[in-house]
């Protein structure tokens, strides 16, 4: 494993800049290429129908306006105008499929970006911070839109257009082309040199607003931990270093881009000088020639204006390049715990769990777990203790397959859990995880998680049933009380019973409370005791508490040390046994009869 | 703008805000200003030069004369010509650059100050703001506001420049010409003043539609390890989809705003055209006009034309910076209620560590019913108090009024006999070491996140307060010991580690009062008891106020308060609590029964 991510470190880009990338987004543009075929000629047809106009107007004046003739002038002017008006609908239009092409390119990647976010496990999650995730998938995704629309289309007719200059051009003195296109080595080394410098650069101010992203949102989070600890000056200075890194990498990347276009501006002008130079003092001085300079240095200088243009948009390109390529690296980003090609739905679970030889490591060499086997039958309660940090929590973990195991299987009802699709084990089961998140939303939407089609009526018994019904009826609008954000008007107490009843209404064929009730008092609890064994009933359960009280009655107690079962058996065999449960359970009851 | 607008509740309009937050770089702006009116006055002269080259040495009737007599003059006019064009090259670069200077001046400016006022603000505004929100606006708003000092400004500075010298140029030129052209005028700012009136509103919306987004997609985020307890990877990607739908739509719908306008002013920019060659073919017919002043109209009516079709593009942006910079502003400006006291006492020592709650009562601002009801109870320095109660009691919104997160409704807090509305928040704070319920460590190394309070601790220090937690055996074992860096939120750590990092980190600032809300609920037992012995010997006075649910860890308290329905019922020591017979030893009863 990578070390983890914070703030404080860029991430590293992996991949080198690679026209692969381009070619990748080609996959959103394909859907729209029908209409950007469209737009494209509607875009050449207005550029032509414009171009028709200054044809009309030189008419008019070495026609119409030597001769008088106001009724030729006039007649002119309404082709003009009607040229005009073409070329207007034309763009028009174009702009308005643009339009829908570029919205639909960049919900299109959003949409699978956040598609792909929801498959990558648990680790990717762990190993940043997740302001740096929020900020490709919200503003990234903002920047890229234009560069892969618009941007290709103006790529494409300007490489047009440039191909007929180039052929005009050559058509009408070879020579002087070649001194019009002289410039155009100077040009790509400047090219080359600077996109080396920009595309560095932008990479740089990406991974610094990733930082700046990243720290922001945890200080948002976090308020109330900055306020306890005073640490209010001391982050305002670690939040204007970063924003400072930001300052100053946009600097240096705006500094190169910026350059862009004076730089292209001055080849030109240095070329058409030379034109000028060249053409009038080497070559002799016969009159054809001079009107060859004259064409030859008109389309100079339309040679050198798509040629700003390109520069222009490839500088848009490079600066976006650094986003697409953070996009992309992140829909790259390995789905390692995923449905195997041939995954088959779990049928309806009875429960029974079986361990075979299991071994797994969160991090290569460190093992958590080492052969690890056992088996439950359906319906049975097992309980889980042991030190904190033994690995409770990664078994139950690996029940739901929110890791692969590196060796060994885990059995449900005789079916390794590799080979059945995510979804259909994971909605049969019930997680209860020590850290209770709750949404923004009302009080029933967050118990409805657990079943999106649940009504009223089985919510409030859910509610009910693990004894948060009276708070919740003590609440403000009930049932309809939105809770802020993470709940954060909800004692931690109440979280848990919230959560415990979201748990309860997706009836689960296999529960497993890691901690679920640590927050909850004694009292509470007790009265919760009497739902949990409804609860319990004809279903598989695992249960990890501190609190022995609430695992004696357990059907199995696995005491777990050392990556492995040390200890297996109800409460009365390990108590005979004498051992490490033994140890604990009577210290906890010491602890009680102090008093 | 903002002026008039009698919506407006801050002191200054958007753009005298703007020009607050320029201090210090206004001279450079005001430069950059006028560099970009100079740049483009360059711009409408050197086509003249190139013009003159060819008239004088080319084509004109001497022109072979010209040249051959005066080769010299040739080399000048050329050496000019592109001498103008790399002086304008380099005023373009420098101005621009100017322009980004400035821009990100102020946005460190606005985005430091606006960091710093978000996290002194209170629980009300976070239970407000959402994170989503809050990020849209220090990121995606303030970008608005930059552009605007980048870019629209630079673009309104160009677009005056322009049309301005060339008008005046016409003017002087032809003023019948001219008038007839800038007749364009009127319409085209009639044009765009109603195409404001409609996108206005629409980039509030699309701004809206963002931050929402932006708070859907930072909940899934954070929330991603319920989404995958319940499968619920599909009903997120809906939910997700639906705004991002929405997002596109009003997208669309703001573009399609402007189209409906586009053609109007593109044809009002190409109406220059046809009316030059109207008016100024009839005059050239009646010989009102010299061809020569007609070429001089038609090469610079572009400096007319294409500031118009710009003008839409620089409205939008401009209410797009409208829209951002008032949700930029309404953080900018706000203030949290609670705040130092004018006549606060100055206490820079050590507190001595009593707390005393006097007749208290409080109620969240948006409840049916109080919290606490007439809550009284005294901690002596040194002393150790243990609140217990039911989930939801109010024991939490108890300890919270202490370092003053929420104000009482009534009666009064005393720490060293002070009311604490009158300590300084941040001496007060200072004194207090709270580990919370809801553990949150950051995304750093273990050790900077006990060091959190106080970075200046040393590494001795911090593993001593490790094990005053009990946390320096699993901390020890981590593959990087205390330079393991644990994930946001604490991912990777057991709700016990949390719990015990987060102990160690209120060690660490050596508070007077430390204040322990159920932080070893996810510890085991044993580890448990090891805290409490370490707890009993600290090596600084220390009143400490926990909360718990279990009796190993109060029982030996100096006062026990037990709390029902936010008032407290039973209050005492173990013995004297037990013998009382009432909640207390039920409590107890029903732990030893375990």
């Amino acid at each position: 494993m990578a070390r983890r991510n914070t703030y404080k470190e860029d991430e590293i880009l992996e991949e080198p800049f690679d026209i692969r990338h381009l070619l990748r987004a080609w996959v959103y543009i394909r859907k729209h290429a029908g209409k950007m075929v469209l737009a494209l000629i509607l875009s050449a047809l207005g550029g032509a129908a414009a171009l028709v106009s200054p044809m009309i107007v030189q008419k008019a004046l070495d026609v119409a306006v030597p001769n008088g003739d106001m009724a030729m002038l006039y007649r002119l002017v309404v082709y003009v105008a009607a040229f005009f008006v073409v070329s207007v609908i034309f763009t028009t239009i174009r702009s308005y499929i643009m339009i829908n092409v570029s919205q639909d390119i960049i919900y299109q990647i959003r949409a699978d970006l956040f598609k792909h976010l929801q498959k990558l496990p648990f680790q990717y999650y762990d190993d940043r911070p997740q302001g740096k995730i929020l900020v490709r998938v919200v503003n990234y995704v903002n920047s890229v839109s234009d560069m892969l629309s618009n941007g290709l289309i103006n790529v494409i007719l300007e490489i047009i257009n440039l191909i007929f200059i180039v052929v005009f051009m050559f058509a009408v003195d070879v020579k002087l082309s070649l001194v019009v296109m002289a410039g155009v080595p100077f040009l790509m080394v400047f090219m080359f040199w600077i996109k080396n410098k920009q595309r560095k650069a932008w990479q740089a101010v990406s991974n610094k607003n990733s930082n700046l992203n990243a720290y922001l949102q945890e200080n948002i989070v976090g308020a109330r931990i900055t306020q306890i600890f005073a640490r209010e000056e001391e982050n305002a200075e670690i939040f204007k270093t970063l924003s400072g890194n930001c300052r100053k990498t946009w600097m240096t990347a705006v500094g190169y881009s910026t350059l862009v276009w004076p730089g292209i501006d001055t080849i030109s002008v240095l070329v058409r000088a030379s034109i000028f130079l060249f053409g009038l003092l080497i070559f002799s001085q016969g009159s054809e020639t001079l009107g060859t300079i004259v064409a030859i240095s008109s389309y100079a200088s339309r040679f050198w204006q798509p040629i700003m243009n390109l520069g222009n948009i490839f500088n848009g390109f490079i600066n976006n390049m650094a986003y697409l390529e953070r996009i992309f690296e992140t829909m790259d980003e390995p789905v390692t715990v995923d449905d195997a090609p041939d995954a088959v739905e779990m049928e309806k679970v009875k429960g029974e769990v079986t361990f075979e030889n299991v071994s797994f490591s969160y991090e290569k060499g460190k093992e958590i777990l080492h052969n690890v086997s056992f088996s439950v039958k359906p319906g049975e309660s097992v309980a889980l203790v042991g030190p904190t940090g033994a690995g409770k929590s990664t078994i139950v973990s690996l029940i739901s397959r929110f890791y692969n195991v590196d060796s060994g299987r885990i059995l449900i009802d005789g079916q390794d859990i590799s080979k059945v699709t995510l979804k259909s084990l994971r909605s049969q089961m019930g997680i209860m995880l020590q850290d209770s998140f709750i949404f923004s939303g009302t009080i029933e939407d967050n118990i409805r998680y657990g079943k999106l089609d649940a009504t009223e009526a089985e919510i409030r018994r859910a509610s009910k049933t693990v004894c948060a019904h009276p708070f919740i009826k003590g609440m403000r609008d009930g049932y309809r009380t939105e809770v802020k954000e993470r709940g954060a008007l909800l004692s931690q107490g109440q979280k848990q019973l919230i959560s415990f009843a979201r748990t309860l209404l997706s009836d689960p064929a296999i529960l497993v409370l890691d901690e679920a009730t640590s927050s909850i008092d004694v009292q509470t609890e007790k009265a919760l005791q009497q739902g949990l064994d409804a609860m319990l009933a004809g279903r598989t359960s695992f249960i990890i508490a501190h609190r022995l009280s609430t695992i004696t009655r357990c059907d199995k107690i696995m005491y777990i040390n050392e990556g492995g079962i040390t200890e297996c058996g109800s409460h009365e065999e390990l108590m005979a046994k004498k051992g490490d449960y033994y140890h604990l359970y009577t210290a906890q009851m010491e602890g009680l009869e102090v008093s | 703008m903002g002026k008039r607008d009698k919506k407006w509740k801050y002191p200054r309009t958007r753009l005298q805000w703007l020009w607050d937050n320029m201090e210090g770089h206004r001279f450079i702006y005001v430069l950059a200003m006028l560099g970009t009116v100079v740049y483009n006055m360059l711009q409408l002269t050197v086509p003249y030069f190139s013009g003159k080259i060819v008239d004088n040495f080319l084509t004109g009737e001497n022109a072979s004369q010209n040249l051959t007599e005066h080769p010299d003059l040739f080399i000048q006019n050329l050496a000019l010509m592109v001498g103008l064009t790399i002086f304008r090259c380099i005023i373009v670069y420098v101005d621009c650059m100017a322009y980004e200077y400035v821009s990100q001046a102020v946005l460190f400016r606005v985005r430091n100050y606006l960091y710093d006022k978000i996290q002194r603000q209170d629980m009300k505004f976070y239970s407000t703001y959402r994170t989503g929100d809050l990020m849209t606006r220090v990121t995606g708003d303030l970008d608005a506001v930059r552009h605007m000092v980048a870019w629209v400004v630079r673009m309104v500075m160009e677009a005056v420049a322009l049309v301005s010298f060339t008008s005046i140029y016409f003017i002087i030129m032809d003023w019948k010409l001219a008038f007839n052209l800038l007749i364009v005028a009127p319409l085209i700012f009639f044009i765009i003043y109603v195409f404001k009136l409609l996108v206005a509103p629409m980039h509030a919306l699309l701004r809206e539609k963002l931050a929402n987004m932006n708070t859907i997609a930072q909940e899934n985020i954070a929330g991603n390890r319920v989404v995958k307890a319940f499968a619920r990877e599909d009903h997120e990607i809906e939910k997700f989809d639906d705004c991002n739908t929405d997002y596109r739509d009003t997208n669309k719908k703001t573009a399609g705003v402007w189209l409906r306008f586009f053609p109007f002013v593109e044809t009002l920019a190409n109406l220059l055209s046809v009316i030059l060659l109207l008016v100024g073919g009839t005059f050239l017919i009646r010989g009102d006009m010299s061809m020569g002043e007609y070429v001089a109209f038609s090469g610079l009516i572009w400096a007319i034309a294409n500031p118009m079709r710009q003008l839409g593009n620089v409205m939008n942006e401009f209410q797009r910076f409208s829209a951002a910079s008032a949700k930029v502003m309404e953080i900018y400006y706000s203030e949290p209620e609670i705040v130092d006291a004018k006549d606060a006492v100055d206490k820079p020592d050590r507190f001595k560590g009593e707390v005393e709650f006097k007749d208290v009562s409080f109620q969240y601002a948006d409840a049916k019913l109080p919290v606490l009801e007439h809550i009284s109870f005294t901690a002596k320095p040194g002393q150790t108090i243990a609140i217990m109660g039911e989930t939801g009691c109010g024991k939490t919104s108890l300890i919270h009024l202490i370092p003053r997160f929420y104000e009482p409704t009534e009666g009064e807090i005393l720490v060293d006999g002070v009311n604490i509305n009158k300590l300084k928040l941040n001496q007060l704070r200072k004194n207090i070491g709270l580990a919370t319920q809801d553990v949150l460590l950051y995304s750093d190394t273990i050790d900077g996140n006990i060091a959190y309070g106080d970075s200046n601790i040393s590494k001795d220090e911090v593993v001593r307060f490790a094990k005053y937690s009990a946390a320096s055996d699993f901390i020890a074992k981590m593959p990087e010991g205390y330079e393991t860096i644990v994930g946001e939120r604490g991912v990777g750590l057991s709700g016990g580690q949390k719990q015990r990092i987060s102990l160690a980190r209120a060690l660490a600032v050596r508070p007077s009062i430390l204040i322990l809300d159920d932080t070893t609920s996810a510890v085991d037992l044993e580890t448990e008891k090891e805290i409490q012995e370490s707890l009993r010997h600290l090596d600084f006075p220390c009143t400490k106020i926990i909360i718990a649910q279990r009796i190993s860890t109060t029982k030996d308290a100096d006062q026990i308060l037990i709390m029902q329905h936010g008032e407290i019922t039973e209050r005492g020591t173990h013995e004297e609590l037990i013998k009382k017979g009432g909640y207390y030893a039920e409590l107890v009863k029903l732990q030893a029964g375990a």
